[in-house]
C-alpha cells in the first residue's frame, strides 16, 4: 500500500501545489483507511472459509453492522476528545447512566418518554461540562478527572436505578408504560428498514457524517487538531482552548448517550452495568483507526474502520463458537498489532 | 570511497581536509539526503586536537545534520569518520564523541548529580553517590553546591554544565558544542568559552557550532564553512574576521544591511501606548512607552531584568497593571489587537500541522465560511502567498512543518502572526537560533510590516539586532524603564551598543521606582 502511495507522489516538483499534491495528501489519508479495510477484508474471506459461508449471510453481515454501530459513536466522541489532546473514560459510564435515566424518568417517575430523552441528553451536557471544567479549568489531567467522574456516575446510575434492571415492555409492578411511547422508543433504532438494514445503522452513518464533517471539514476541527498538536502554541495564538476542549467534551458526553439510546430501544432492556464492557473497544477502534493519545490526530474514517475491524472479529469469532476468552485475547491483539504496524510505517516514511 | 581514488585535480580535493596529518578527526564525504532534501553533500571536514574548530553555516546548510551523525541520531547514506587515522562509527563508545546540545537533553526530575550519573550506573542499588572523579568533575565545572537540587530547578548555565560534565565523564576524545550558549548570559558564555578553551588545551578535540561571528572569530583556531551540505572553506589566521565569515555564508544571498527607516520617517500616530504600566508581580514597575505607526521598537534588557516579561506584557501574556492602549483600544481588547510570537518555536509552531496549516492557523473568517466550513483551498493560497510573501524556503505548502531548517520555521511562526493582522507584532527574540541569511531576510518582513502602518515591538539579546532592525531602543534594569533611544543617532553598532549599556549600569545603581507609575 506504501508502494503505491510511492508512485502515485512522483509528479515533477511544481513550485506550487497542483493536482499531484491533492492527489498525494488525500492518497496518504486513503492508504491509512485503505490498509486497514484490507485487512477488513482479508479477515472476512478468511472467516468465510472457516465458517463455510456462514459469515457471508446477508443477516449476519447486517448484524454485524448493527454490532459496530455502537462502538463507532462513542469511538466518534472518543476520537474528537483525543485529538484535543485529552482523554475521557467516563463515557462508559454515562452509557449506563443515560440509559437508566431515561428508563427511571419515564417507568418510574412516570414522565413522558421524550421528556425523559431530554433529560438524559441534558445531563450528559452537563458530564461533558464536568469533565471539561476540571481538565480545562482546574486544569487536572483528564485521565484522572475522567476516571474520577466515571467512579462518580456509576454511584449515581446505581443510586437513582436502586442496582435495578429495566424492561419497558415489562415495567415494575405498580408502574405503566404507555403503549404509544414505548412503540416510539422501540422505533428509535428496533424498527425493520428496506433490505433488513438496522435502524442504528443509519444512525451510525448519520454520526459520521456530523462528527466527519467537523473534525475534517470545519474550522473547530482544524483548531482541535492544532490545540492538540501543541496546546501551548495554541494559548499564545489565543486560540479559544478553554471553550473547545468544553464542546469537545460535551459531544463525547453527548455520542454516548446517543450510543446508550439507541442500544436500549433495541435491547429492550437497561442495567446500571451497560456500557462498562464498551470502553475498551470504543478507544481500540479509535486507536486502531490511527488517532494518537498523545493529541493532534485522529479521524472519523478510521475510527469506522477501527470498528468495523473489530466487530467483524467478534462476528466471526462467535460464529465458530471461539468462545468470548478467545474473542478477547483477539481484540487485544489486534490493538497491540495495529498500532504496531502503524509505527512501523510512520518511521518507514 | 577511499582516499587513493581521489587524485583528481585540486577543485575536487575536498576543502575541509587537513593535509597528510591524521591526528585528530576527519570527517570524509559524509552525504545524507531526507527523501528529495540532500542535507549533506559529501562534507568534509577535521580538526585536531588542541584547537577548537568553528562551524558555520546558514540554517538548513546541514550543520545540524552533521551533529546528528556524529552523536549517532541519525545514520550517513555514505562516508566515513576518522578518528586518529581509524574508521570510527558512533557505536564505539570509548574515545567517542560527546556532544553538548544547544538545549541541554537532560532528566529535568532528576537531581544534578543524578544526571551526571544515570546511565552510567556502576551497580543496580543506588546508594552510592558520584564517585571520587565524578565529584571532581562536578567541583571543577563549579556545579558541586548543585548537586543534589532537581535539575528543573538550577540556572540553564548550570544546566549546561551538567550537560558537559556528563559528556565529560564519559572521557570522550572529541567534543561537539552545539550552540552551547544561545540561552546564557554574557558572563555565562564568557566562563563557558572559557572552560571549552581549556579543553582543548588538555587535548581534546573540541568543536564549536555557533551562530554567533564574533564568538567564532574570539573564541576558535580555525572555521570550517558549510554551505548546502558542503564545507566550501575553512578560514584561519588572518582570514578569520567577522566580516569574511559572513562574506562566505551568503554567497549568492543579498545582504540587506540596516533595515531601519531615518526618523522622519516615523512620525506617525502613537499606535502601542503603556502608562503607569506594572508588572504583576512585581518584575517591572512605573512603565511609559509608545511605539508609533510605522515604527520598530526593541526592548533589552538581561534576563531577570523584566525586559521579556515587559513585552509578555503587552500581548496580554503577562499580568500587569496599568493603561495600555493598542489602536485605540484599551484593556483586554487592546492585548487582543497584538499578536505575539514566541522566542521559542515550540511554543509557537503546531508539528502535526503543514506549513500552510500553520501559517493560517490563527485565522478564522479568511479560511472559514460563516458558518465554520473549512476552506481548505483558501487556506492553502493564503499559505502560497505567505511562503512567497515572507520568502519561506519550502517545496510545497503542505509539507510538514518540520520538513523545514530551524530559520525558515521561524519565518513561519511571525508570518502566522502577521496574517492576522495585528496593529502591533510582540515578538520575543525574534531571530534567535536563525542563521545570518535568515536574520536579514526576517529583519526585513518585520520592517515591510512596519511600513504598511503597523507596530513592532520585540524584546532583543543582540545589539546588532537592535541596530538592524528597530527605530528605537528602551533598557530595562531591574526593572525600570530608561527613556527610548534613536538608533539612527548611532552611526555603527559598537556606540549603540555602548550606550546601551550606560543605561543598563545607569538604571541598575537607580533604585526601584514606584510601582504606582508615578515616576516621569
Amino acid at each position: 500500500m506504501s508502494s503505491q502511495t510511492q508512485t502515485a507522489s512522483t509528479p515533477p516538483a511544481s513550485p506550487s501545489i497542483g493536482w499531484g499534491n491533492r492527489v498525494r495528501g488525500a492518497g496518504r489519508g486513503l492508504a491509512r483507511v485503505g490498509g486497514l479495510l484490507l485487512a477488513v477484508l482479508a479477515i472476512m474471506a478468511l472467516f468465510a472459509v472457516l465458517s463455510d459461508g456462514r459469515f457471508l449471510v446477508v443477516g449476519n453481515l447486517l448484524g454485524m453492522l448493527r454490532y459496530m454501530s455502537t462502538v463507532a459513536i462513542l469511538g466518534f466522541g472518543l476520537c474528537i476528545v483525543l485529538v484535543v489532546g485529552e482523554i475521557d473514560l467516563s463515557f462508559a459510564n454515562l452509557y449506563g447512566l443515560s440509559g437508566i435515566l431515561v428508563a427511571v424518568a419515564w417507568i418510574v417517575w412516570g414522565w413522558p418518554v421524550y421528556l425523559a430523552i431530554l433529560l438524559a441528553f441534558g445531563v450528559a451536557v452537563l458530564v461533558g461540562c464536568f469533565n471539561a471544567f476540571f481538565t480545562a479549568v482546574v486544569k487536572i489531567p483528564s485521565f484522572i478527572a475522567t476516571l474520577g467522574s466515571s467512579t462518580l456516575l456509576f454511584g449515581f446510575t446505581l443510586l437513582i436505578s436502586r442496582s435495578q434492571s429495566f424492561n419497558p415492555t415489562y415495567p415494575p409492578p405498580g408502574t405503566a408504560v404507555d403503549p404509544g411511547q414505548l412503540a416510539f422508543f422501540q422505533g428509535l433504532s428496533n424498527r425493520a428498514l428496506p433490505f433488513g438494514l438496522p435502524m442504528q445503522v443509519l444512525w451510525m452513518a448519520a454520526a459520521a457524517l456530523v462528527f466527519g464533517f467537523l473534525l475534517a471539514r470545519s474550522l473547530f476541527g482544524f483548531r482541535l487538531k492544532a490545540i492538540g498538536g501543541n496546546q501551548r502554541a495554541a494559548e499564545l495564538a489565543r486560540l479559544p482552548v478553554t471553550r473547545y476542549k468544553f464542546l469537545a467534551f460535551v459531544l463525547m458526553a453527548l455520542a454516548a448517550c446517543l450510543a446508550a439510546l439507541l442500544d436500549f430501544a433495541f435491547i429492550g432492556s437497561i442495567q446500571p452495568t451497560a456500557g462498562q464492557q464498551l470502553l475498551f473497544p470504543s478507544f481500540a477502534a479509535v486507536i486502531i483507526g490511527g488517532a494518537s493519545l498523545a493529541g493532534g490526530r485522529g479521524t472519523i474514517t478510521g475510527t469506522l474502520s477501527g470498528a468495523l475491524l473489530l466487530a467483524v472479529i467478534a462476528n466471526g469469532l462467535a460464529l465458530l463458537a471461539a468462545g468470548s476468552f478467545v474473542q478477547q485475547m483477539f481484540l487485544g491483539t489486534v490493538t497491540i498489532a495495529a498500532v504496531v504496524l502503524d509505527q512501523v510505517t510512520q518511521r518507514l516514511k | 570511497m577511499t582516499a587513493a581514488s581521489d587524485p583528481a585535480t585540486s577543485a575536487d580535493q575536498p576543502v575541509g581536509l587537513l593535509p597528510a596529518d591524521r591526528c585528530g578527526v576527519e570527517v570524509r564525504d559524509l552525504s545524507k539526503r531526507y527523501g528529495d532534501t540532500v542535507a549533506l553533500d559529501r562534507l568534509s571536514v577535521s580538526a585536531r586536537p588542541g584547537e577548537v574548530l568553528g562551524v558555520a553555516g546558514p540554517n538548513g546548510a546541514g550543520k545540524t545534520t552533521m551533529i546528528k551523525i556524529l552523536a549517532d541520531e541519525v545514520a550517513a547514506d555514505s562516508g566515513e569518520v576518522l578518528i586518529d587515522g581509524e574508521p570510527w562509527t558512533p557505536s564505539i563508545r570509548a574515545r567517542g564523541i560527546a556532544v553538548v546540545h544547544q538545549e541541554p537533553q537532560l532528566f529535568p526530575n532528576l537531581t544534578v548529580a543524578e544526571n551526571l550519573l544515570v546511565g552510567r550506573e556502576r551497580r543496580r542499588v543506588l546508594i552510592h553517590g558520584p564517585n571520587g572523579d565524578e565529584r571532581a568533575l562536578m567541583e571543577d565545572l563549579g556545579i558541586a553546591r548543585f548537586a543534589d537540587h532537581r535539575l528543573g530547578s538550577v540556572p540553564l548555565a548550570v544546566q549546561q554544565r551538567t550537560e558537559i560534565a556528563r559528556a565529560l565523564a564519559d572521557e570522550p576524545r572529541i567534543l561537539l558544542f552545539d550552540e552551547p550558549n544561545s540561552a546564557l548570559t554574557e558572563e555565562e558564555s564568557d566562563d563557558l568559552f572559557r572552560r571549552i578553551h581549556r579543553l582543548a588545551e588538555s587535548g581534546h578535540v573540541v568543536i564549536l557550532v555557533s551562530h554567533r561571528l564574533s564568538e567564532l572569530v574570539a573564541h576558535t583556531d580555525r572555521v570550517a564553512i558549510v554551505v548546502d551540505g558542503r564545507c566550501t572553506t575553512v578560514l584561519d589566521g588572518a582570514h578569520l574576521t567577522e566580516d569574511r565569515i559572513a562574506r562566505e555564508l551568503v554567497v549568492g544571498a543579498r545582504g540587506e544591511g540596516r533595515s531601519g527607516a531615518s526618523p522622519a520617517e516615523t512620525d506617525g500616530g502613537v499606535l502601542v501606548a503603556l502608562e503607569g504600566w506594572a508588572h504583576g508581580r512585581g518584575r517591572f514597575g512605573g512603565v511609559e512607552l509608545d511605539v508609533r505607526e510605522r515604527e520598530v521598537v526593541a526592548v533589552v534588557g538581561v534576563e531577570g531584568s523584566g525586559a521579556r516579561e515587559l513585552v509578555r506584557s503587552v500581548a496580554g501574556f503577562e499580568g500587569a497593571t496599568g493603561r495600555l492602549t493598542v489602536a485605540g483600544e484599551t484593556g483586554r481588547a487592546a492585548a487582543r489587537r497584538t499578536a505575539y510570537v514566541s522566542a521559542d518555536r515550540q511554543m509557537s509552531l503546531f508539528p502535526n500541522l503543514t506549513v500552510a496549516e500553520n501559517i493560517v492557523a490563527r485565522l478564522d473568517r479568511e479560511i472559514a465560511s460563516r458558518a465554520g466550513v473549512l476552506r481548505r483551498g483558501r487556506a492553502v493560497a493564503l499559505g502560497q502567498d505567505a511562503r512567497d510573501r515572507f520568502g519561506i524556503k519550502t517545496g510545497t505548502v503542505t509539507a510538514p512543518i518540520g520538513s523545514l531548517s530551524g530559520g525558515n520555521q521561524q519565518k513561519v511562526a511571525i508570518a502566522a502572526a502577521i496574517v492576522q493582522r495585528p496593529a502591533a507584532l510582540v515578538l520575543e527574540e525574534p531571530t534567535r537560533g536563525v542563521d545570518v541569511g535568515s536574520k536579514a531576510e526576517i529583519y526585513g518582513l518585520l520592517r515591510r510590516y512596519a511600513d504598511d502602518g503597523n507596530a513592532v515591538l520585540m524584546f532583543c539579546t543582540e545589539d546588532a539586532e537592535v541596530f538592524e532592525a528597530a527605530d528605537r531602543v528602551h533598557v530595562v534594569s531591574r526593572g525600570s524603564v530608561s527613556p527610548a533611544i534613536r538608533v539612527g543617532d548611532h552611526a555603527d553598532v559598537e556606540s549603540l551598543a555602548g550606550e546601551l549599556a550606560r543605561l543598563e549600569e545607569h538604571g541598575a545603581r537607580r533604585p526601584q521606582p514606584p510601582i504606582d507609575g508615578s515616576a516621569p
